[in-house]
């Protein structure tokens, strides 16, 4: 490395560091005020809009969407996200969402069986913007570190309890509200995993500005309405969506209105930690607080029958496996299992590559795979076994 | 995981045994032969269950052995037995560059109303360290190596920045370094990055019909593993004739 080289990197890492300090110390004294946008972006909120080709809503949220993302209403309809054009999404109709419809039917037909778990299972609860509040109640849409969602943190975990179910609810803070905090989260969301639950919920609120499209009326209260979100850029996706729309059949059928969709956006949301981890949306920062309390403690109500936890009436004879709570060992998988098949194809094909790539060929890769079988296999019951070389590279 | 059925059982099985078996492979590949690198792995996890408390006042501070330690000393293991003085400053050059591209991305770019936190997200935070470790690692010299300790360094000095942000913001936050242990993003980054260094550097340098030795140091020749190379830089089975 010339003298020259040096001094440049020299320069570089030495303007990079002044840069980063001053970029954190003007980061950290805007952390007590408003994110991004300031006051007047708090108030107006953002909206994007899901359309369909021909011009009607099918959904709106505060979300950066990109082509591919999918949208499942709570009528089954199942879109996918084929343009985003500033704040419109324009969304292709992939048809009914068989699965999800399938789910609605057997509630039609069937009771509501609840099975009970051995032990006091556990749901975990945490919220990676920590800072989320609602903007009636709370008299802004972002409280540092203290924000209203972990009031609807509470209320849904007193709910889960008086139904049965042990909560963990965390209240470790993200902050600030940024792209970051599911970074920051997942060290939360791995410590909690440490307690053995059987599913694992990361409770928001959305920030679009019209709280009428969340506000709704359900069992004759007025509620804000609760979204599920899975994320796709995630290994255990179809095991999370499984879970997703069983809880959004259940709920919506004991409840009607009560869960509003399930987004399949872009992104890993510490979701493929669990299969059984959601993201939840309750309500928008311009609804109230209490709307929202109430609209949680409705899709509480939901949760232990779908994870088959907490008090068991009995359970009705000849029930479809297919009806099963997820945590029944006899409960149809389909969504594991595809996840499970997916996994091994991607591992194989994975590993077939980096092998036809580092042997430099087809033919040094299959030579080097005979090998393998040779000293692995081949010599498996001789003793001692050959020393292999080190691989030093 | 004993009350969820068979196939939940096995997907969580299989996708931990997957991700050991490639963070095996990885170790495995850098300086560090299959002994040393099972044992690094087994730190690792062992590691994941040990939290050592910080001594900062105001911030609940915590470092953990199989997140934050063990890949901070491998990354340090790798600096300290880099080939030439270029490699090194590759590696501190990847940490510095991933840290302040996830801290653009993640934190000034992706911060506001809209969610997951921003408007421009479309790839997990999780996934631009090692992205940024990986590319920044390309540019500098196609290193596996560099990608590696870019990553590790990367979201340690992040993990680090913020624990200097909540000091000046003057509040009372919790940092944990590498707190998700194996899973932390500074082992799934490094994991990612290398894989991204080895899969994109190796194919390159096929396409282009094998690594360049013309005007390398021979320090670096030396641990290519090709016969032909060795023989032609006088070296036989390693070792100098």
């Amino acid at each position: 490395m010339g003298r020259r080289s040096k001094v440049w990197l020299a320069a570089l890492l030495l303007l990079a560091g002044v840069a980063a300090w001053y970029g954190f110390r003007s980061d950290a004294r805007r952390t007590l005020g408003p994110p991004a946008g300031g006051e007047a972006e708090e108030h107006a909120g953002r909206c994007i809009t899901v359309v369909e080709p021909g011009g009607r809503i099918v959904d709106k949220m505060a979300r950066a969407l990109v082509p591919g993302d999918e949208v499942i209403t709570a009528d089954g309809r199942h879109y996918r996200v084929r343009e985003v054009r500033g704040d419109t999404a324009v969304a292709q109709l992939l048809g009914m969402d068989a699965r999800l419809l399938a789910w609605d039917q057997e509630l039609v037909t069937g009771g509501i069986p609840v099975q009970a778990a051995g032990r006091t299972p556990e749901v975990a609860v945490y919220h990676t913007h920590s800072s989320e509040s609602y903007v009636p109640s709370d008299g802004s849409a972002f409280i540092p570190f203290n924000g209203g969602i972990y009031r609807v943190g509470e209320v849904l975990t007193n709910a889960l309890r008086t139904r049965g179910v042990g909560v963990n609810h965390d209240r470790t803070p993200h902050d600030p509200h940024d792209d970051n905090a599911y970074v920051r989260s997942r060290k939360t969301a791995v410590r909690l995993l440490k307690g053995n639950p059987v599913a694992m919920l990361d409770v928001h609120r959305d920030g679009i500005p019209d709280a009428d499209f969340y506000r709704q009326r359900v069992s004759g209260q007025e509620v804000s309405q609760v979204r599920i979100v899975v994320g796709r850029q995630n290994p255990r996706r179809d095991a999370n969506l499984d879970f997703a729309r069983r809880m959004m059949a259940y709920a919506n059928r004991l409840h009607p209105g009560i869960v509003k969709g399930i987004l399949l956006a872009s992104g890993d949301y510490n979701q493929d930690l669990l299969p059984t981890a959601l993201l939840l949306e309750v309500g928008t920062h311009t609804s109230t607080r209490e709307e929202a309390e109430r609209g949680v403690a409705l899709f509480a109500g939901a949760i232990p029958y779908v994870l088959g936890v907490g008090p068991a009436p009995a359970e009705r004879p000849g029930q479809p496996e297919w009806f099963r709570p997820v945590t029944d060992p006899g409960a149809r998988q389909a969504g594991v299992w595809r996840a499970l098949a997916l996994l091994i194809l991607v591992g194989l094909a994975a590993g077939a590559s980096f092998l036809v790539v580092s042997a430099g060929g087809l033919r040094q890769a299959r030579e080097r795979f005979r090998d393998l079988l040779r000293v692995e296999f081949g010599e498996f019951f001789r003793s001692p076994r050959p020393r292999r070389p080190d691989r030093r590279e | 995981m004993t009350r969820f059925p068979l196939g939940l059982v096995l997907l969580v099985l299989l996708s931990l045994l997957v991700y050991l078996g490639v963070l095996h492979r990885v170790l495995d590949r850098l300086r560090l032969n299959d002994r040393a690198a099972l044992a690094v792995l087994v730190a690792m996890i062992v590691g994941s269950f040990i939290d050592l408390p910080l001594p900062v006042a105001g911030v609940t501070a915590t470092v953990n052995v199989g997140g934050g330690l063990i890949p901070l000393g491998l990354a340090g293991y790798l600096i300290w037995r880099a080939g030439t003085p270029l490699e090194r400053w590759r590696g501190i050059l990847a940490g510095v560059a991933t840290a302040l591209v996830g801290y653009a991305v993640g934190s000034l770019l992706n911060r506001g109303l809209v969610e997951p936190g921003g408007r421009f997200q479309w790839l997990d935070a999780l996934y631009v360290y090692p992205l940024a470790a990986g590319a920044v690692a390309y540019l500098v010299g196609r290193s596996r190596r560099a990608a590696c300790v870019g990553a590790v360094l990367g979201v340690i000095l992040f993990d680090v920045f913020y624990l200097v942000w909540l000091k000046l913001s003057g509040v009372r936050g919790v940092v944990a370094i590498g707190g998700a242990g194996a899973l932390d993003a500074v082992v799934l980054s490094a994991v990612l990055a290398v894989i991204l260094a080895e899969v994109v550097g190796e194919t390159r340098e096929r396409l282009a019909g094998g690594p360049a030795l013309a005007g390398r140091p021979r320090k670096l020749l030396q641990h290519l593993r090709r016969p032909e190379v060795r023989r032609e830089e006088g070296y036989r089975d390693g070792t100098p004739q």
